[in-house]
């Protein structure tokens, strides 16, 4: 019988107890129990930065996150970004940019925006694109995410 | 060029809201109650014989629901290529042979992924070690071991659709030699040519596979219904239709009782469009079992099994006068398909395909191999033929005006084909903006001011810079199953619309330009236009997402459907109107007026809500395309005849490289792409795509490569195939020709897949540029160019 | 890949922890998991517990007093990189750990694991299923190596950003087990060989608590190169740690030159103090330096880059490394 363990975290503003297997990934219990599935696997060993998610406000990938370490934390992923129909200004400017293109690295890509403008509203150039290095976008050529998150910190020194 | 309301718009995706917050599902989201797990077998040898499976151990496995070897599958067998020269060599689970590490051996169904994967690793395998060969030059010697000499029916899958049932006595029988696919293009007389040239210069090229990447792993669902019959299936594909008679022919079941239903796509690139074993796979398991299953594939075996871009040795002979205009040229290519077909035979006709819209040149040799070998199996990547061959061509070309002292820009200029001109092959060049192309592209490089200010920099420098330049062509849609596009715009009682197509977004934007053609020539605004895709019960018959068709061809069956539907608005609206000929009225944001009196109109919504009322016609356009409409069949692979494309898309690629002489590195400094897309639907969307081909074509040039070694790849992970991150983003600019192409919806043709394929050639030129330096096979690693620079530089 | 099954410890005390070791069985310590948990999804290693340092608050934050400073284990790189203290005296930590992994790594990734990790390997680091292609090599629990060929050997590399630094900073780390606690320097906890690069690895049930560094000279210069192919997520194909030392004319007093990514464990050049002490560093000397060294490592293709091409690029990384130091860049 796997282990199991009872973890006590807030996601995306909402208290939670769960019980979880101990050698399962955050991600895993993201997706599977509690059906926050805009947190996607694209490599499932750390490489690609498409499950990211915000822990305590630091993105770190999911799926190389044991789950039971997530005890005590605050989760925040993109379903919490904005209230359900709503867009979140960073989600606006990614689709207005054309940032978004097959939308795979989307959720993980603005996650790491929002942390880098909550910590440095007016980065430039070298630092959006170190900001954005651990996140792999095979459609865009971040080109069009780079200048995305340049119009948002941009309208954040206004 | 004509300013519209909506199209040519950078208007944001309508698919952008979904996928920025997260709700967009994709395949790898679906998830059904009571849903299994299936986790695939595979080959750790590239080439061996089955002596026995033993699954006993693995059926115990409390959760296991099911084990399905290829005894159970004997007779099932599909492929990309399917006709009676080549008929279909692949089997969804392997029957007594292995041709490559990671060839599918047996599927297990479990009621969660970690016991199938648990039972995986208890069935138990006896292979018998056969001898394999791994280079394509060496498989195609007499004597190599013999990768399929199976004797395989010459049937086809097409053969309902009237295309070629039977071999033609004479046809040599394929696989001999392990040549899995030939083709010989002509014309002109190439040894007189040669005979006249006043210089002659022959070069080979070589390019290792790469991998499409998409980001989101190749996954499907099933589900069978037992009690209609019905299979539905969730797959994360490029071509539903596609998909849908693949699975029919195997499984045996109606089309019409297949559904695939709409997803999101991850990401594509050329590597979802074959029917893969874990589709078949899930589909035949929720038949057998009764229960949903789902498949999802780990990165490594996205890596190992879904295709590769084909590696090939590129052997180039050009003739030219001194003035660099080029008399002859004899090409020879060989490609390494693996241990299957997959699309071996298409591309060593694409290479021709892609190859002489370019230059114009009167005597011309084409000879294309494709090989088997135990390799991974290679098809389409995005290009499809055009990187390798776009690559090796403009290599050439550059060293030859080098050799002659000529400046490339000029030397492709004065050769480059027109628009007019009609190929070889009958295809007519209705639009080609190519000299606009390069022109813009040399100019927005600095070609003339920094080729010369980098030549005579100091010679001595770590870092020296150069600049390259390269041109590719592309289709706009050919022909294959399902042979043409349609499309349904139904209008609702509100004035707004639905568009039902079957074409895929992958990503490219082809639900937004999608809409904005049915907005445009409907008269509404694109809020108006709700999208319903990637479902076959629901939306009509349509090519899919490659061959670069979905612009051009799926736009023109769209803008039929929108015309269609704005007709019978407008007749309800002329007689509220009381207008004569409908012909005097114009639509915008959804309202009628008579254009000779604008005051006065009336709105989509009365004007259905009266054709409803008076007729009971609720308004519902139809349209459709045909990728050519010259032709009804796909021209032959083998001899290069018949039509290949309504219109060809045209690129102009150019780079600055920054190369540290120190360590080998090369960095990409500036891409610059000029593109001809006919005309662009959504500018921004079309800059996407742009910036998403030079990146791609800029990682195939200078870092990814997939690393085999006796036909184990070792870099199957992110970590080691090394795709480009933000830090390694050029500054890149891109042009847009406007040649309106007249077939093409409101001028539109291909852009998205073309202009991976010039930026490699321009980065190899600019490397020479910049360190004198030629590296004549890709990518160019540190490793690779380190060594030449110290040779030459010390 | 799913996780194999393991238990899970949580102790919230040192002493705990230290009983877990005891336990019959074979378990793995995690820190940040960045490193385990891939290698276990690859079942490089089935522990039969994993202990997690998570709840032990002595493991965590940076000290520092007059002497020195002290980064307890749990010390994320993040918080390291954010340090304005390491910045300012300890330059070359500060730039290694920024250059280690990407961002997302880094804030969860700590100073402790970067110490411990693994050396790796083309045909080890790699799933159950790719490496039942061959024989288990020598690592894997095999017998042949397959990069060298040679028995009971193994050639797997030391990649970690951070210890070539702190070997060159005079690091020691203290270390808690079963036998109690003790303190060693840093160099001493590598053993320089493929399978089992570390004490821990090699069997020592121990915990790696704490590591501490004295605080150099004002004098002492120091930096980290770090080549890599591409500028973020790639481990190091080879780095380099410099400390240096002047006199007021700007003389060589001392240098230390330490290298990751070239063999089994970190690796020391020692003979720049000789060649260079007492010189200025004429760029022509400092060539002569960085050929000697890196003639004297021997990577093997134990990575898909060629041994010949990390010589290369070693001489060009050692060169810049030193003059950056010595303030000749
Ligand atoms: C994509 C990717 C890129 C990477 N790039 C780099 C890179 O560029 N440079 C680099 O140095 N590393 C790199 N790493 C490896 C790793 O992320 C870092 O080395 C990290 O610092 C390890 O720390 P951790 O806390 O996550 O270690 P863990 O994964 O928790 O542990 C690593 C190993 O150390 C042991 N261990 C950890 N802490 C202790 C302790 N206190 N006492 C005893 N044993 C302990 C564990 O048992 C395990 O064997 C990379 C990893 C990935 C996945
Ligand atoms: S160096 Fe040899 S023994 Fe060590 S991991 Fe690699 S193959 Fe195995
Ligand atoms: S899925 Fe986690 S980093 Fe790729
Ligand atoms: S948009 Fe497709 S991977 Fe980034």
């Amino acid at each position: 019988m796997m282990m199991k363990k009872n973890i006590h975290l807030e996601i995306n503003g909402e208290i939670k107890d769960l019980t979880v297997d101990v050698n399962r990934t955050l991600l895993e219990v993201l997706r599977e129990d509690l059906n926050l599935t805009g947190t996607k696997k694209g490599c499932n060993q750390g490489e690609c930065g498409a499950c990211t998610v915000l822990l305590d406000g630091k993105p770190v990938s999911s799926c190389s996150l044991l789950a039971v370490k997530a005890d005590g934390k605050s989760i925040f992923t993109v379903e919490g970004l904005a209230p359900e129909g709503q867009l979140h200004p960073i989600q606006q400017t990614f689709n207005e940019k054309g940032a978004i293109q097959c939308g795979f690295c989307t959720p993980g890509m603005i996650l790491v925006t929002k942390q880098l403008l909550d910590s440095n509203p007016s980065p430039d150039e070298q630092e959006i694109k170190e900001a954005i290095s651990g996140n792999i976008c095979r459609c865009t050529g971040y080109v069009q995410i780079i200048d995305a998150i340049k119009a948002l910190s941009d309208v954040t020194k206004k | 060029m004509k300013e519209y309301k909506i199209v040519g718009k950078g208007l944001p995706r309508v698919d952008g809201p979904a996928k920025a917050t997260g709700k967009a599902g994709y395949t790898v989201d679906v998830h059904l109650p009571g849903m299994l797990y299936g986790k695939i077998l595979r080959s750790p040898y590239p080439h061996a014989r089955i002596i026995s499976i033993d699954t006993g151990e693995a059926e115990k496995l409390p959760g296991v629901k099911g084990i399905v070897t290829g005894k159970e599958l004997h007779n099932v067998r599909y492929a990309f290529v399917d006709t009676p020269r080549y008929p279909a060599d692949e089997q969804p689970l392997a029957v007594d042979r292995v041709r490559y590490i990671g060839d599918e051996v047996a599927v297990v169904a479990a009621e969660s992924e970690a016991i199938a994967e648990k039972a995986v690793e208890l069935i138990k395998v006896e292979y018998e070690i056969l001898p394999p060969v791994f280079k394509a030059e060496e498989a195609m010697k007499e004597g190599a071991p013999l990768i399929h000499d199976e004797q395989l029916e010459g049937t086809s899958s097409w053969e309902q659709w009237g295309v070629a049932q039977k071999k033609k006595s004479g046809e040599a029988k394929s696989g001999a030699n392990n040549i899995s696919g030939h083709s010989r293009v002509s014309y002109g007389d190439v040894e007189q040519g040669f005979k006249e040239a006043d210089y002659i210069r022959e070069d080979v090229f070589d390019l290792k596979a790469t991998a499409h990447c998409p980001m989101e792993p190749h996954a499907a669902v099933a589900n069978f219904d037992a009690v209609s019959g019905t299979l539905h299936v969730w797959l994360s594909t490029q071509g539903i239709f596609l998909k849908r008679f693949f699975l029919s022919k195997t499984l045996k079941i109606p089309t019409a009782k297949i559904r695939v239903h709409h997803t999101y796509v991850g990401g594509a690139f050329g590597g979802k469009i074959d029917l893969f074993p874990y589709e078949y796979c899930a589909a035949y398991l929720a038949m057998k079992i009764k229960r949903p299953v789902k498949i999802e594939l780990d990165r490594e075996e996205v890596f190992m099994t879904t295709r590769q871009r084909h590696p090939m040795t590129i052997t180039v002979k050009t003739g030219l006068k001194k003035d660099g205009a080029i008399l002859a040229q004899d090409i020879r290519v060989i490609a390494d398909n693996g241990g299957y077909r997959g699309s071996g035979p298409v591309v060593v006709f694409l290479c021709h395909g892609f190859s002489y819209p370019i230059y114009n040149i009167p005597n011309y040799r084409y000879e294309g191999f494709s090989v088997y070998t135990n390799n991974p199996i290679r098809g389409p990547q995005r290009g499809h033929g055009a990187p390798q061959i776009r690559f090796s061509l403009d290599s050439h070309i550059d060293l030859i005006a080098r050799d002659l002292g000529l400046d490339p820009v000029e030397m492709m200029l004065k050769n480059v084909r027109v628009q007019g001109d009609v190929l070889p092959n009958g295809d007519v060049l209705n639009s080609c903006g190519l000299s606009e192309c390069i022109e813009g592209a040399a100019r927005a490089i600095g070609w003339k001011e920094k080729r010369r200010q980098f030549s005579t920099a100091e010679g001595d420098g770590r870092y020296r810079r150069g600049v390259g330049i390269s041109v590719c062509s592309m289709f706009s849609g050919a022909m294959y199953y399902p042979f043409a596009s349609s499309a349904v715009v139904k209008l609702h009682d509100d004035g707004s619309a639905t568009l039902f197509t079957g074409a895929q977004d992958i990503g490219q934007g082809s639900y937004t330009t999608l809409s904005q053609v049915l907005a445009e020539e409907l008269g509404i605004c694109l809020e108006d236009v709700h999208v319903v895709a990637g479902d076959t019960d629901l939306c009509p018959i349509d090519l899919g997402s490659f061959l670069s068709g979905t612009a051009l061809v799926t736009g023109s069956a769209v803008k039929m459907a929108a015309a269609d539907a704005r007709r019978q608005v407008l007749e309800g609206a002329a007689e509220l109107l009381g207008v004569d000929d409908i012909n005097e009225l114009d639509t915008r944001e959804k309202k009628i007026f008579a254009r000779k009196e604008p005051e006065r109109y009336v709105t989509f919504q009365q004007a259905i809500q009266t054709g409803v009322l008076r007729k009971g016609n609720p308004v519902i356009g139809i349209g459709y395309y045909k990728g050519y409409d010259k032709t009804d069949r796909y021209p032959s692979l083998a001899k290069g005849k018949g039509l290949f494309t309504g219109a060809y898309g045209f690129a102009a690629q150019a780079a600055e490289v920054e190369v540290d002489t120190w360590t080998g590195k090369v960095r990409l400094v500036k891409a610059v792409t000029f593109h001809d897309c006919g005309y662009p639907l959504n500018k921004t969307i079309v800059e996407g795509q742009i910036h998403g081909c030079a990146s791609m074509g800029a990682g195939q040039a200078l870092s990814e490569e997939i690393y085999l070694q006796k036909g184990q790849l070792f870099n199957p992970s992110f970590l080691t195939y090394r795709l480009p991150i933000s830090t390694d983003t050029p500054e890149s600019v891109e042009g847009i020709v406007a040649s309106l192409e007249p077939s093409g919806p409101f001028g539109a043709k291909e852009v998205g897949e073309g202009s991976v394929a010039g930026i490699l050639g321009a980065i190899a030129n600019a490397v020479h540029d910049a360190t004198g330096v030629r590296i004549k096979s890709l990518p160019i690693t540190p490793d690779k160019l380190l060594p030449a620079l110290l040779e030459v530089l010390v | 890949m799913h996780l194999p099954e393991f238990n899970y410890y949580e102790p919230h005390s040192l002493d705990e922890a230290v009983e877990c070791l005891n336990e019959g069985q074979r378990g793995a310590v995690v820190a940040g998991g960045t490193d385990l948990v891939v290698a276990l999804k690859q079942r490089l290693q089935k522990p039969g517990f994993l202990l997690s340092l998570d709840k032990i608050p002595s493991l965590k934050g940076i000290k520092s007093s007059n002497e020195f400073l002290s980064l307890g284990a749990m010390t994320t790189l993040e918080e390291i990189i954010k340090s304005s203290l390491i910045k300012e005296r300890f330059p070359a930590l500060s730039k290694a750990a920024r250059e280690v992994g990407s961002p997302l790594l880094r804030n969860i990734a700590t100073i402790g694991g970067n110490i411990c990790l693994n050396s790796r390997c083309r045909f080890y680091n790699q799933s159950a299923f790719w490496r039942s292609a061959n024989d288990l090599c020598y690592k894997a629990g095999g017998i042949t190596c397959h990069v060298t060929k040679r028995k009971n050997y193994c050639a797997s590399t030391f990649c970690a950003d951070i210890p070539p630094v702190l070997l060159a900073y005079g690091a020691v780390v203290k270390l808690v087990g079963p036998q109690g606690e003790r303190t060693i320097m840093l160099k001493d906890f590598y053993t320089g060989e493929g399978r089992f690069p570390n004490e821990i690895m090699a069997g020592s049930r121990e915990i790696l608590t704490e590591v501490t560094i004295p605080f150099p000279p004002a004098e002492l210069k120091s930096t980290y190169y770090k080549f890599r192919l591409r500028d973020s997520i790639d481990f190091p194909l080879i780095g380099v740690a410099v400390a240096f030392e002047a006199d007021e004319k700007g003389r060589c007093k001392g240098i230390r030159l330490v290298f990751t990514g070239v063999g089994s464990g970190p690796f020391e050049f020692r003979h720049a103090g000789e060649m260079l002490s007492g010189s200025e560093l004429k760029e022509e000397l400092v060539a002569q330096v960085a050929e000697r060294a890196a003639g004297e490592i021997h990577p093997l293709k134990t990575d898909l880059i060629s041994p010949r091409y990390k010589r290369e690029v070693a001489k060009v990384i050692i060169k810049e490394a030193i003059m950056e130091a010595g303030g000749g860049r």
